[in-house]
């Protein structure tokens, strides 16, 4: 395998709040990345840094290096200009935002709208192998030509949801980043899409990063999962590590919180209080006001992200964690449960 | 982990029976809920769990007479409840939240007079108010001296489904129905929120019906579960019998399809369900499901089949390979 895109000290401010703060990532060619934490997290910024498509209020810096399987010339994408990032967005990588299968234009035919995106970004060709494209992009995603001449009213979500993917494969990119593509959607119609982008991983050698706050959802798609917390990579390493041995205090409480089948029933201790407001972070570890083993150094200094294992990584002080200690759980008392949850 | 409430055997707070519901649309007729008969009892959490467009929301607020219904009957406390002259009784015993706090509580008015109005609609006297106000809230774990006087948008999104919550508490209800109350809730402010509902439903005894469809979640809350498909209750029995040994081949696929929180997840070789939720204004001849389920046989486009028991005791499913007549016990 070779890097696809190395992402170094990736930053993003608004004014002077970090949103992004300082996040590094390597994505191999075909490989499945999941990004996963809460809403505020910075994974959508981030996975919108990646294609520069954050608005002017947002600052972002750090380096973005593309690997394109079809050349030898790295290019540069934190260095390209607007109109440069127009032969890199769609031709290299593709997006399928959260909630885009409302975002189709509802009085445009759904062919015509892929047609528009194969004539925008590709070389284009004639009428005839636009039409052939189109046809072919539709059958990848498990549609028919005929669903083509609708308007998106007429499909459902599952059926629009498809027809985002196959807008985003229109100008065949070697990394798609789908943000939340499932959140709208029921169980069966979830696996139906996820079924779906691990076969086109397989088919077209596509590497993908999967946005969610889900970890089931990752825990079936993805090779590798990266855990967010207030702007930054707290762990990372291969689902399966991440899953069966959790090194980051946040990350093991996710895992807590999510019932399993067949486990133990009820609800889990909730982690208490809020993730931080950017405007005013704690000190320190960004956890370490919600966490139940924060000791004295976490308030103090903040951790790096270091190496446990090969290609197994956490930022906590006390990691690796061999086993966990117990923590008092009078939180599933109400009173204390909100003791933490602070208003904006 | 803490173990969900356990339903007595009084009568239930709530029974429908054969409840229909239907809208026109274009000319068309959409039944959204085709026949439901259900039980909720004091004190039980019941979870109502399908896909969008099943019908589950219709149901409750149906049930709640905010909703005409074609058909069925309705009892509240084993006394029908006909025409509108026992309407407020009903929303006194019982009440009902929302997945978006925000689009349900009023941005102009602040959290003390939010929680306020269920009492003045109740013509609860008003020398009480303060202090059920107060109560309600500390029972959400939201301090009054502190939030009654915000502003919805000063609130966060648990905070704010805290306010619905106390809002539907303060008028001291039997049940709660409550719609998605999480689904748009983080992770880790989901489990503050559920903390809560289910917090309450030990310390008031309070029923809880739970419409969702995330199936694990109702597992791991629910005392019973009933699946509904298009407009029907499909499969029901308790929690643990539904998921885990589920008898009806829709709730077989539902679960198939539940992600799972560990590597590799449920494999890549499970068997997914086809198609989609077919319309409610052409729901399939014979059994509803029999166009997308991979075990349909000869008689299920022609026979509609009932709730029949199956699996364990209690656990009911409406499928003809449970059907002695049709197929042979599955």
């Amino acid at each position: 395998m070779s890097a696809l895109i190395e992402v170094s000290d990736l930053r993003v401010t608004y004014g002077a709040q970090p949103i992004v703060d300082g996040v590094d990532l390597t994505i191999e060619r075909g490989e499945a990345l999941g990004l996963a934490g809460e809403s505020g997290c910075g994974k959508t910024t981030t996975a919108l840094a990646l294609m520069k498509l954050l608005p002017a209020s947002l600052k972002q810096s750090g380096e973005i290096v593309l690997h394109p399987p079809k050349s030898d010339e790295p290019i540069n994408v934190h260095k390209r200009t607007e109109a440069g990032m127009r032969m890199i967005r769609w031709r290299h990588i593709s997006l399928i935002f959260q909630g885009a299968m409302n975002s189709l234009d509802p009085v445009q035919r759904v062919d015509a709208q892929i047609a528009e995106a194969i004539r925008l970004h590709a070389m284009g060709g004639g009428s005839e192998a636009v039409q052939a494209r189109i046809d072919e992009l539709l059958a990848t995603v498990g549609l028919t030509s005929a669903l083509g001449h609708r308007y998106p009213h007429e499909l459902s979500g599952g059926q629009r949801q498809r027809v985002m993917i196959a807008l985003a494969l229109a100008c065949s990119p070697s990394l798609v980043i789908a943000d939340e593509p499932t959140t709208a959607l029921d169980v069966v119609m979830q696996a139906q899409v996820l079924r779906l982008l691990e076969r086109l991983r397989e088919e077209l050698g596509l590497a993908l990063i999967l946005i969610s706050h889900d970890l089931g959802v990752l825990a079936e798609t993805c090779d590798r999962i990266a855990i967010m917390y207030a702007g930054r990579i707290v762990e990372s390493g291969p689902v399966g590590a991440v899953f069966d041995d959790p090194q980051h205090p946040y990350t093991r409480r996710l895992l807590d919180s999510l019932p399993v089948i067949g486990g133990e029933r009820g609800v889990a201790p909730p982690i208490l209080g809020q993730p931080p407001d950017p405007g005013d972070p704690p000190g320190g570890c960004a956890f370490h006001p919600r966490c139940p083993y924060a000791k004295e150094r976490c308030s103090a200094e903040q951790p790096d992200l270091r190496q446990l294992a090969p290609r197994h990584q956490s930022a906590c002080h006390f990691a690796p964690w061999s086993e966990w200690p117990t923590v008092e759980t009078s939180v599933v008392g109400i009173d204390t449960a909100v003791a933490g949850e602070e208003g904006p | 982990m803490s173990p969900p409430g356990s339903a007595g055997a009084e009568a239930p707070l709530i029974e429908v029976s054969d409840f229909e519901v239907q809208f026109r649309a274009r000319r068309k007729l959409a039944r959204a809920v085709d026949g439901v008969s259900l039980n909720w009892r004091r004190g039980e959490i019941l979870g109502v769990v399908g896909e969008s467009g099943c019908g589950k929301s219709t149901l409750a607020r149906a049930m709640l007479g905010l909703q005409p219904t074609a058909a069925g009957t309705l009892a509240l406390d084993g006394e029908p409840v006909e025409g509108k002259a026992r309407l407020p009784e009903l929303r006194r015993k019982v009440q009902m939240i929302f997945q978006d706090p925000y689009q349900t509580l009023n941005p102009r008015q602040r959290v003390r007079t939010i929680v306020t109005e269920p009492l003045l609609v109740q013509r609860v006297p008003a020398g009480e108010h303060e202090g059920r106000v107060n109560t309600a809230l500390g029972e959400v774990g939201i301090d009054p001296a502190r939030f009654a006087d915000r502003y919805p948008h000063q609130l966060s999104g648990g905070q704010r489904q805290r306010v619905a919550i106390a809002a539907a508490l303060v008028i001291e209800p039997d049940g709660l129905i409550c719609d998605e109350p999480v689904s748009m809730l983080d992770t880790s402010v989901r489990a503050q929120i559920l903390n809560v509902l289910v917090e309450l439903q030990r310390s008031r005894n309070l029923a809880l019906i739970f419409i969702t469809h995330d199936l694990s979640l109702a597992w791991s809350l629910c005392d019973r579960i009933a699946v509904m498909y298009l407009g029907r209750v499909v499969e029901e029995g308790t929690a643990v019998d539904v998921i885990e040994r589920p008898q009806h081949p829709y709730t077989q696929a539902l679960v198939t399809a539940i992600p799972v929180p560990e590597a590799g997840g449920g494999g890549g070789e499970r068997e997914l369900l086809e198609g989609e939720l077919p319309d409610a204004t052409a729901i399939p001849t014979g059994c509803r499901f029999h166009p997308r389920c991979p075990r349909r046989f000869a008689p299920c486009d022609s026979v509609d089949p009932g709730l029949l028991p199956v699996g364990a005791e209690g656990q009911t499913a409406a499928c003809l390979l449970h059907d002695p007549e049709h197929g042979s016990d599955a």
